[in-house]
């Protein structure tokens, strides 16, 4: 294979950035990963090392009946209720983490650790550009195709995201989620599905959302071997079995660690789908949930997960022709509806929108978009710092910028869907195209 | 109305160009007229205590007669002690000497409290301060330890004068209050050498976050829900008492803590109440205007202006009382008021929260809270943020003159082969919207950003005495770089395709959102910097790229305007200031780098890291016209 050169030091660029920052503000990392807005308790990295001490002494970290006033975490101080386990990420993970030198005393091998993760997800994402799918699928071909950013341009977006650096230095475990959705849909791209259902079965492994991806995943998969497979039922089974049995794998492997099957489950998918704990995140949950009676809880539960899922027929269905869109635009969903997003999310769902660049000329709303999520990365940490730090402010300030945050991406996100069906409608209607739409 | 809406639609020249400059201008103007409004009875309030616990001035205070006679004995003795050592040789700087420092031990001691002692040392600007703290416990008889009030006497005064009565005062304090059984917190008597750093050494170190030169405190209480700091620097009886309140980057203690404090002096003991310096408040417009522009002046700039300033970042509510001028009130009547503002402090149930922290004071009793206040910065940071937004829309749909556009578009040819990137204008029925090139600008716009790293890292770490050479070479640097910057940039660079106008428009555009997005956020935290700093940035919104037909016009036009912007720019506008204040650059300079380095003060990275960039290309903007 030959060395892409721009590549190679787009990516060299990023590590080294990534380096410098680390070397030269050595606090930094531990600052990110105190905050909220990239830290939520499914993937805070120091959940995962007070989880990880107590692997390594031969406890359980999910059996939290003993432990659960250990956490000295300072979200621990702000929890609704009282939470059983001191982690809520996957156990696969502890053994990966067991393998890596001390954080306290050496931070640097699990920090390049997590550079490298970043730069394998920018080599994935780099894959899906060179594929092509963005523009010119089974289904469907882009009218200006001329106008896109080639894989490299895409994956400099990505790594020089500051919510991707952010999340990279806070050691978010929420990376590894990204690649293995990254993987999902890179194999997808070209057609592998067998490798994108594991990919696929690591993420919802992983953090459970992913699952919901299944559909449009299957059906990118499906657009690639079109030509040889006829039937796409038969084609969806053999792949929904793939990726059970790659789940079911994984849990067997996690229970052979842990030991007690159904703690880790209560503490891992259990904890994702009730969502007990109220940490403020930048997500539009917690403050609901804070604030709502708790004979409601159940029910309201079960409409948050609803209103999440119902995305996915929706989107897939209207955009069907266009199966890698449906995904993007399910990460968009995701990072604003999910129980605990984090800026991991938004710089996942960032990180796919460059491969619409030529549906980017039909956007009407990108700088009022980025100016609101602009004001909001801003304005957020300012909001926090008044709350919980200077006293002067309190809840409902920071909660307000979560709203803001959350109407820029979904402004984002409405106004991608619209340039993208526009595009398809240019194609369907030669003769309209230039001429203005309204949107009603 | 609906008619000249659509009426705009068909000028784009009125709706992308005069409008949103027409807009600007009435934000900035509304917004400093706004200011000027507050002072009306319409727009403020009469201050009240919202807290009820407090019960300001409820309580009998007893600290009268035979009390002063020890106070008499303590501030002998240290007198005796400090005339004794000046004699020995120990320097004017220092205020305290080591024996009467030992004396302040012993009669804490004696009192029966517990004593601990603090060194610390500060290196800043290449000068060192390093001094010795004193502090004793009186551990409440009737509470768990779990809540403490702090008293604390400096050696040196806000003003650099010797506080010996104050210090004494805390002393005979500590033994009175020492005997009463009524206290439910701990009462921590401080005494620290100056009322620069001592603070800041024993607050950083009672919540373990100090540095590694400053030590760690041996004795610890509980929770601190508020500080009182005294002052009496003088032999003569005081009239009034001066409240200080600003804290370090202009946080304020609640409203309510001023406010118990006025009620008692004014209510319980009679004398008279003075802010801000303000020595003859006739509760006029100009009086009260004059009020808050003096505290908006503090909390701009950030610093710490007392004792007091380093319990905020912490929040613990304190304030500093200052006796002034001359008049019949003693040290006892100084006294009788701090023990009311214990008692009274000693009732709280829970921190200071009822209240305000965002106001801004005209009268000892009136004040406007942030809700009043807020949009006048806000509309400041908002005209930034609609030019900007105009810009952007004026860079889309509007293209500036009909001769340019076939040549934008070759150029635009030629840059795409070289960066992949290309300018299609998609030729709709109504309105062409161009494809915009954004990765210069932005890449431009970051860069300078990040290059005012470069003279934040050099005016915290240069050594004082280089400080004024220092800002004289900026203010050179100022002068050139833009120029040079505008000439390179419309040479291309030499590597890419030259640079088009509509890229300029994006450089302003990209600039402007981010002095406004930063101005709206500091806005929430530092009212007063934000309003400064958008009022001196405010012509960076009208500035344009001339392009008018003849050179030598374009070339005189822009050198004017280029002078009048750089006697904007922050050096000058410090260099005027000193001026005008009669202070030396120095000793600014090293005040600002002691802030950064012991007080946590970020005033300076707002200066080098969102008003220089936003000044600079708003700089090479103008200068642009030139080439």
């Amino acid at each position: 294979m030959a060395v892409d050169r721009r590549k190679v030091a787009i990516f060299s660029a990023a590590f080294v950035l990534r380096l410098v920052l680390v070397c030269l503000f050595p606090s930094l990392p531990d600052l990110l990963t105190g905050r909220v807005e990239v830290s939520t308790p499914v993937n805070s990295f120091k959940r995962l090392q007070e989880g990880l001490f107590l692997y390594t002494r031969n406890v359980s970290p999910y059996d939290g009946g003993v432990f659960h006033q250990v956490g000295e975490s300072h979200a621990m101080q702000l929890r609704g209720f009282s939470i059983n386990s001191i982690v809520q990420q996957a156990p696969l993970l502890l053994p990966l983490f067991a393998l890596l030198p001390d954080v306290k005393s050496n931070p640097l091998p699990s920090a390049i650790f997590y550079f490298i993760v970043d730069l394998v997800n920018a080599h994935a994402l780099a894959n899906i550009s060179a594929s092509g799918q963005s523009v010119q699928s089974r289904l469907h071909s882009a009218i200006r195709k001329h106008i896109r950013w080639d894989g490299g341009s895409v994956a400099a977006w990505f790594l020089f995201n500051p919510f991707t650096i952010a999340t990279c230095l806070a050691r978010s475990t929420s990376v590894f989620t990204t690649t293995a959705i990254l993987f999902a849909v890179s194999n997808a791209v070209s057609g592998n599905s067998i490798n994108a259902m594991l990919a696929l079965g690591l993420a919802s492994y992983l953090s459970l959302y992913p699952a919901l991806l299944f559909v449009p995943v299957v059906l990118l998969c499906y657009d690639q071997r079109a030509p040889k497979l006829p039937k796409i039922a038969a084609f969806i089974i053999q792949n929904a079995s793939i990726l059970l049995g790659s789940v079911a794998g994984l849990l067997g492997l996690s229970y052979l660690i842990t030991g007690n099957f159904w703690e880790f489950m209560s503490a891992t998918y259990g904890f994702h789908l009730l969502v007990p704990d109220l940490t403020p995140n930048v997500g539009l949950w917690w403050y609901f949930f804070i604030e709502m009676f708790d004979s409601f809880r159940e029910f309201f539960l079960g409409v948050f997960w609803l209103h999440l899922a119902s995305y996915v027929g929706g989107l897939t269905a209207r955009l069907h022709r266009q199966p890698l869109f449906v995904i993007t635009s399910l990460l968009g969903v995701f990072a604003l509806f999910k129980p605990y997003p984090s800026i991991s999310d938004a710089s996942l769902y960032f990180a796919f929108l460059p491969l619409y660049r030529h549906t980017f000329p039909f956007m009407r709303y990108t700088f009022f978009a980025i100016a609101a999520i602009l004001y909001a990365s801003l304005l957020g940490p300012a909001f926090y710092h008044l709350w919980i730090y200077a006293g002067s402010g309190n809840a409902n300030f920071f909660y307000a910028i979560t709203l803001v945050w959350s109407l820029g991406l979904s402004i984002l996100l409405a106004d991608s869907i619209f340039a993208v069906l526009r595009d398809e409608w240019e194609q369907d209607h030669p003769e309209a195209r230039g001429s203005e739409v309204k949107q009603v | 109305m609906p008619a000249a809406i659509r009426n705009l639609r068909n000028k784009p020249d009125v709706l992308f160009v005069r409008l949103p400059n027409v807009l600007s201008l009435l934000c900035i103007v509304v917004g400093v007229v706004w200011l000027l409004l507050l002072p009306l009875n319409e727009y403020s309030r009469n201050t009240y205590i919202s807290e009820n616990a407090l019960l300001p001035g409820q309580v009998h205070a007893y600290f009268t007669g035979s009390e002063q006679n020890i106070f008499r004995g303590y501030k002998k003795e240290l007198e005796v002690l400090l005339n004794e050592g000046r004699e020995e040789g120990v320097s004017q700087d220092v205020a305290v000497t080591p024996a009467a420092h030992n004396k302040v031990h012993s009669i804490l001691q004696a009192a029966g409290l517990k004593v601990a002692t603090q060194k610390y040392e500060y290196t800043s600007a290449g000068i060192t301060h390093h001094g010795e703290n004193i502090y004793g416990i009186i551990h409440a008889p009737r509470g768990d330890a779990t809540e403490a009030i702090v008293l604390v006497a400096a050696w040196k005064t806000a003003d650099d004068e010797l506080n010996l009565k104050g210090v004494t005062l805390a002393l005979t304090l500590s033994r009175y209050f020492k005997r009463w059984s009524l206290w439910s917190k701990d009462i921590i008597f401080l005494f620290t050498p100056d009322s620069k750093s001592g603070t800041q050494a024993w607050i950083d170190a009672y919540h373990d976050l100090q540095p590694a030169s400053v030590q760690p405190l041996p004795l610890k209480s509980g929770a601190l829900q508020g500080a009182l700091v005294i002052e009496f620097p003088f032999e003569h009886n005081f009239r009034s008492l001066h409240v200080v309140y600003d804290g370090v980057n202009g946080q304020l203690p609640n409203l309510d803590l001023i406010n118990t404090a006025v009620a008692i002096a004014g209510g319980q003991m009679g004398m008279g109440t003075n802010l801000q310096e303000m020595w003859e408040h006739d509760d006029s417009y100009q009086a009260r205007l004059k009020t808050i522009l003096r505290g908006m002046t503090k909390q701009g700039l950030g610093y710490a202006t007392g004792a007091h300033s380093s319990f905020m970042p912490y929040h613990i509510d304190a304030i500093t009382l200052q006796p002034k001028g001359e008049g019949w009130e003693d040290e006892m009547a100084l006294g009788r008021t701090i023990e009311s503002l214990c008692r009274s402090l000693n009732n709280l149930l829970e921190h200071l929260h009822q209240s305000f922290f965002f106001y801004l004071l005209m009268q000892t009793n009136r004040f406007v809270s942030i809700g009043t206040y807020l949009p006048s910065a806000m509309l400041i940071a908002g005209n930034f943020t609609i030019m900007a937004i105009a810009l952007w829309m004026r860079t889309g749909y509007y293209s500036d003159s009909k001769t340019n556009a076939p040549a934008e578009k070759s150029e635009s040819e030629k840059s795409s082969d070289t960066k992949g990137q290309s300018m299609t204008e998609e030729k709709t029925k109504g309105t062409p919207v161009a494809e915009r090139l954004m990765a210069m600008p932005l890449t431009l716009v970051s860069g300078l950003h990040l290059l005012g790293l470069v003279p934040l890292w050099m005016f915290n770490t240069l050594s004082h005495q280089y400080f004024t050479t220092a800002t004289y070479v900026f203010v050179v640097v100022d002068v050139v770089l833009p120029l040079l910057l505008a000439a390179l940039l419309s040479s291309g660079l030499g590597l890419s395709a030259p640079i088009v106008p509509q890229q300029y428009l994006l450089i302003k555009s990209f600039t402007l959102l981010l002095l406004g997005l930063s101005l709206s956020t500091l806005a929430t935290l530092n009212f007063s910097l934000s309003f400064m700093i958008g009022l001196l940035c405010a012509p960076l919104s009208f500035i344009v790229r001339l392009q008018s037909p003849s050179a030598p016009v374009r070339f005189a036009v822009s050198t004017i305007g280029l002078l009048l912007l750089n006697l904007l720019s922050p050096p000058i506008v410090l260099l005027g200031v000193c001026w005008y204040t009669g202070v030396s650059v120095e000793s600014v300079m090293t005040q600002a780098a002691f802030g950064w380095d012991v007080w946590g003060m970020w005033t300076q990275v707002v200066v080098w890291c969102v008003w220089w960039p936003a000044w600079l290309i708003g700089c090479v903007v103008l200068g642009s016209s030139m080439f």
